[in-house]
Order: C-alpha cells, then sequence, then structure tokens
C-alpha cells in the first residue's frame, strides 16, 4: 500500500476541523428459530369477464340503439349483397412463387454411423430446429448410441454440419417434442422404452429428468411423446409416451431428476369397441400396439392413437374402465378407446388432427395411403394413394385448414391442397436424392412458411414455403366445413 | 301492437315512434340486438361503453375484451382523423374490411354498437 503524498505549497491555510457527535449504538442478535417454506407462483391471469349489466342504463342504451339499428340494419344488407369485393386481395408479404430449401442440417458423426432423423421438432420461438437420430428399420438397441441434436437458425454464423447443442444419448431415439412453453427443454422417447427429457441449453449437463428401467417404464419402443397440460396447473406440463408394448402413459418430473408415473392407458385386443371389423390378432397377443398419438385442438381430453394393426383409436383421457392387462404399474392402467376405426392395410405410422376443425383428422400408414376420417363415423372419408411404398408422417398445415404435408419411403414430402385438387399433389419436394424415405417432418407454428423434413440420409431440410401454402384464403375455414358434410354424405 | 319480424328488410325505420305498451328498455334492448345478430351473416354482436367496457355481447369473453378495447381505441382515432380534416365534420360509421368477415362500429356518445358479419362471397 502506498503512503499518503502530501505537500504543502507555500499558501496561507486555515484549520478547521469538525466531528459529529459520537453515535450511540447498541448490539443485538437475532435468530430463526423456525422457519417455514412457502412458494410463490402466478397463476394463469382470470379471464376478463364482462360485468354484469346495471339496470339503469337501459333507458339510454334502449335509446341509443334506436337511433342506429336502421343504420346498423341497412349496412349489414348492402355488405350482405353487395359484390364490390369479389376477387379483391392484399398482398401485405412478400410473396414467395416456389419452394425452396432454406437450410440443410446435417451432423457428420452421426451420419457417419448412417443413423437416420427418426423425428424433428420445433420449438416454442420457432427458433431452435432439434432432430433425433435413430434407425427405423432394423436396430441394435443394446449397443447403438445416438444423438438429439437442435440448431438455433437464428444464430449468425449457423454451420449446417455443426449443431448449436448436441447431445449424447445410449440409446436409439425414435421421437422427440420441444416443452410447449419452455424454449430448451426437449423430451424424447428411446428404443430401450425410457422417456427423457433434455435442457439443450445446458451443454454441461443436458439430461432433466429421466423414467429410468423400472416396472412402469415401457419395454418396447417409444415411437411419439407428447406434452399435455397438467389438469389443475394448466402452465406446467407433463409428458405422455406411446410404444408399442400398448401403453400409453403420462409422467411428471419430480425434483431428483426422476420421473414418475402419473396417469397409464393400456390397450388390450379384448376391451377394443367392436364396431369395425378388424383382423384376428394372432393368438397369445393381447395388447395393441400404438405408434402414434394426436390430440384434438378442440377437446383436450380427446386423443387418438394410430396402432401397429392399422386401425385409429378415438381415445378420452377421462375414461374410467380398467384394462385387462397383466402389466405391472404402479397406477391403476386404464382402457381408454372409445371407436375404432376401419384400418388401413398395414400398420399406422402417423396421425394428425385438423387445427380448424374439430372432428378430422388424418392418419398415414405402410400402405400408402392417406386417410381423412371424422370422428364421427368408423368409415374413412377419404383415402388418398399417395405412395408405393410407405407413408411415415402426415401433418396438418398450421395456417391452411385444406392444406397437409405427407413424408413417403420414396424420399419426397408431398404437399396437399385439398381446395386445388384431391386426387394429386400440388407440389413434391425432393428431399433425398437416392429415394431414401423421408421419416419424418413438422410445419413452424410460429413461422408459418418453415416446414422441417428430416430423411434416412442423417439430414434435415428446412423447406421456406411458397406463399400459397402459407395465407389462408378468405373461406378455407368454410370450405373444410363443406368437405367433411359433403365427403360424410 | 305492431308485429315485429325478423326479415330484415321489412323491419321498420325506427324513429320516435310510440312504442308498444308493456315494453320495458330492458327487453327493447335484447330484441334490439337479438334482430341485429340474427341477420344474414353475421357472426357477432357487443355494446361498448364510452370507456371501452364491454355491457352487452353475444360473444365469448376473451373476444369480447379483445374487440371492445382494440375498436374503441380505432373509433376514437377515426374520428380524430375525420375532425382534424374538417372540423365541422364527424364520424358516422365505420367498415373495416378484412380477409374473412366486415367488422361494422355504429359510433355515439355513450356507445359503441360493433358488428361482425362474414360476408356473401
Amino acid at each position: 500500500m502506498n503512503e499518503g503524498m502530501s505537500w504543502e505549497a507555500c499558501v496561507r491555510d486555515l484549520e478547521r476541523s469538525c466531528q459529529t457527535a459520537s453515535i450511540s449504538t447498541a448490539e443485538k442478535a437475532a435468530q430463526t428459530r423456525k422457519h417455514v417454506d412457502a412458494q410463490v407462483q402466478t397463476e394463469a391471469p382470470v379471464p376478463v369477464s364482462v360485468p354484469p349489466t346495471s339496470l339503469h342504463d337501459d333507458p339510454r342504451l334502449a335509446a341509443f340503439l334506436r337511433r342506429v339499428e336502421a343504420m346498423v340494419i341497412r349496412e349489414l344488407n348492402k355488405n350482405w349483397q353487395s359484390h364490390a369485393f369479389d376477387g379483391f386481395e392484399v398482398n401485405w408479404t412478400e410473396q414467395q412463387p416456389t419452394v425452396t430449401c432454406l437450410h440443410t442440417l446435417g451432423y457428420p458423426p452421426a451420419q457417419g454411423q448412417g443413423l437416420h432423423v427418426t423425428s424433428v421438432s420445433w420449438n416454442t420461438t420457432g427458433s431452435v430446429v432439434a432432430c433425433a437420430y435413430g434407425r427405423l428399420d432394423d436396430g441394435d438397441w443394446s449397443t447403438l448410441k445416438s444423438f438429439v441434436c437442435a440448431w438455433n437458425l437464428d444464430r449468425r454464423g449457423l454451420n449446417p454440419r455443426q449443431p448449436s447443442a448436441v447431445v449424447e444419448v445410449p440409446s436409439a431415439v425414435m421421437c422427440l417434442a420441444f416443452h410447449p412453453t419452455q424454449p430448451s427443454h426437449v423430451a424424447g422417447g428411446l428404443y430401450s422404452g425410457e422417456v427423457l427429457v433434455w435442457d439443450v441449453s445446458n451443454p454441461e449437463d443436458p439430461l432433466l429428468w429421466r423414467t429410468g428401467l423400472t416396472d412402469d417404464t415401457h419395454t418396447d419402443p417409444v415411437y411419439q411423446v407428447v406434452w399435455l397440460p397438467e389438469p389443475r396447473h394448466s402452465h406446467r406440463f407433463q409428458v405422455l409416451s406411446v410404444a408399442t408394448d400398448g401403453k400409453v402413459l403420462l409422467w411428471q418430473g419430480l425434483g431428483a431428476g426422476q420421473l414418475q408415473l402419473t396417469d397409464g392407458f393400456a390397450l388390450v385386443v379384448q376391451q377394443l369397441p367392436r364396431n369395425a371389423k378388424l383382423k384376428k390378432p394372432p393368438r397369445g397377443e393381447t395388447e395393441v400396439g400404438a405408434t402414434a398419438v394426436a390430440f384434438s385442438s378442440f377437446d383436450p381430453r380427446l386423443f387418438v392413437l394410430g396402432t401397429e394393426g392399422g386401425f385409429p383409436l378415438k381415445c378420452s383421457l377421462a375414461a374410467e374402465e380398467a384394462a385387462l392387462t397383466r402389466m405391472p404399474s404402479s397406477v391403476p392402467l386404464r382402457a381408454p378407446a372409445q371407436l375404432t376405426f376401419s384400418p388401413h392395410g398395414g400398420p399406422i405410422y402417423s396421425v394428425s388432427c385438423s387445427p380448424f376443425h374439430r372432428n378430422l383428422f388424418l392418419s398415414a400408414g405402410t400402405d400408402g395411403h392417406i386417410h381423412l376420417y371424422s370422428m364421427l363415423q368408423a368409415q374413412p372419408l377419404a383415402s388418398l394413394q399417395l405412395s408405393h411404398k410407405y407413408l411415415f408422417a402426415v401433418r396438418w398445415s398450421p395456417v391452411r385448414p385444406l392444406v397437409f404435408a405427407a413424408a413417403s419411403g420414396e424420399g419426397d414430402v408431398q404437399l396437399f391442397d385439398l381446395q386445388k385438387s384431391s386426387q394429386k399433389p400440388t407440389v413434391s419436394i425432393k428431399q433425398t436424392q437416392d429415394e431414401s424415405p423421408v421419416y419424418c417432418l413438422e410445419f413452424n407454428c410460429q413461422r408459418t412458411q418453415l416446414l422441417a423434413a428430416g430423411d434416412a440420409e442423417g439430414t434435415v431440410k428446412v423447406w421456406q414455403l411458397s406463399t400459397e401454402f402459407t395465407e389462408q384464403g378468405p373461406r378455407e375455414t368454410e370450405d373444410l366445413e363443406q368437405l367433411a358434410a359433403e365427403v360424410a354424405t | 301492437m305492431t308485429e315485429w319480424t325478423n326479415e330484415p328488410g321489412l323491419c321498420p325505420l325506427r324513429s320516435s315512434g310510440p312504442r308498444p305498451a308493456g315494453l320495458g328498455a330492458q327487453a327493447e334492448v335484447e330484441e334490439t340486438l337479438k334482430r341485429i345478430q340474427s341477420h344474414k351473416g353475421v357472426i357477432g354482436t357487443m355494446v361498448v361503453n364510452a370507456e371501452g367496457i364491454p355491457i352487452r355481447t353475444t360473444l365469448d369473453n376473451s373476444t369480447t375484451v379483445q374487440y371492445a378495447g382494440l375498436l374503441h381505441q380505432l373509433t376514437v382515432k377515426a374520428r380524430s382523423t375525420v375532425r382534424d380534416i374538417d372540423p365541422q365534420n364527424d364520424l358516422t360509421f365505420l367498415r373495416i374490411r378484412s380477409k374473412k368477415h366486415e367488422i361494422m362500429v355504429a359510433p355515439d356518445k355513450e356507445y359503441l354498437l360493433i358488428v361482425i358479419q362474414n360476408p356473401c362471397e
């Protein structure tokens, strides 16, 4: 420490000093002897309600309505009969005439092992796309190590060969789903039957929760995971997993990194509703393997399961009948199926519920056909053959009620616009050069012109769709209703 | 007693003619709103007061609150635009045409009547 330096200049100076009066102090100590833990969390805001009408306003309100009613009725009439705006369209956004490939993403170590992209998922902000590596044809599940990779498309210097986050997983990952509100949490289902949740923003230790290999875990590969809001706390989420062992399980993350089973369903052949004619199952098998799940956007407890037998099942989370299964489980399993739909010619790989119509859903399977079903009847409303090979994924567009996309085993992504043609695809995008299959696709709900698709070569391609696929026309929802009604008759 | 029909084209002009006896103010309000709501293509009808608070509606709460707040602000802005251009002028009616439907606002000193109609195409 330096000594303070001072020097005296030849200047007259006066000395002054002041001092505060001494402060009186006292010592005290305090200690809590007992404490209570409390947590605070905001609940979802109570929806604002229209305040109750007050009676003394009515005469003035009545007078106001008397004054304006005639004018309003006149305008309503004029509008109803007007053709002034027929064919009038406004371009607010830049028009994109064709479908282009924005990014071709891949992870070389995974591609070197010959791994396929089994699932893609966009996160809640729409800026990160994650893919899961595994194998969909034959998997040696004891030794295959695989990866979950995530690319942040908004980051500058995006390197398509270098993901923003890579998670190593001891077994092949079959499915992936990003958390609906947390931008970095992602759930995945493994070939071994486990369900894991990772935090891709934490490169050191990404694993948040896992089911582990307990009695409750699936005994077969998990084909799809979905995040669902908890029944009582709608801002917290739990994970639903479906696997070919016939179980549909709901998991909750506990503090110690363990995913706990909170609820479950089991599909048993004897308990399937008998309204559709099904093939007799091989002797001895009682479980019905589930390969795909889709929840209705209109009724949060209604979901559709795609099965190995090729028939979709309409199910409800509120089903009460106990499942006749001998599989061990810490939570009583219930039988969820309410209606059996007419089957495809082979196992179903993907189902998707329409975000615009409460009764319509699509299913795609190994017979190369897409079936459009209504929840109200067992026979499909329409059956379209898209491919001579398998169809691996089908998704409705989040913005155009009449558009859906399908991933085919012939290496292309087919976009259907039911308004233009119900027989052949409007656009067929060739994803792979050597006709190796496209296994998965997802629309980006935030940036609605993006579509990600993963294929057997281990690449994820992000396609930018042309404007015709992203801008809703004026009467599309009505056209969809009309389509559902006319095809049903 | 005058007969009210539901046919919009035949609805008589309501000026200050005598009201049928026995029709209280509240019932009259309900009748008028029901007449407007049952017009061809109308999706929703609501009445908003001068502060932008909805006081009558045929839509669900969250949608109503959204429409009420946003359209109240827009009406105030539209009215000030008209009067800034010509102080002798005033806003009588506001129509917004969108891809999916047409929103009509009838403004007044104390209330706003908002009607959403799906036009014939």
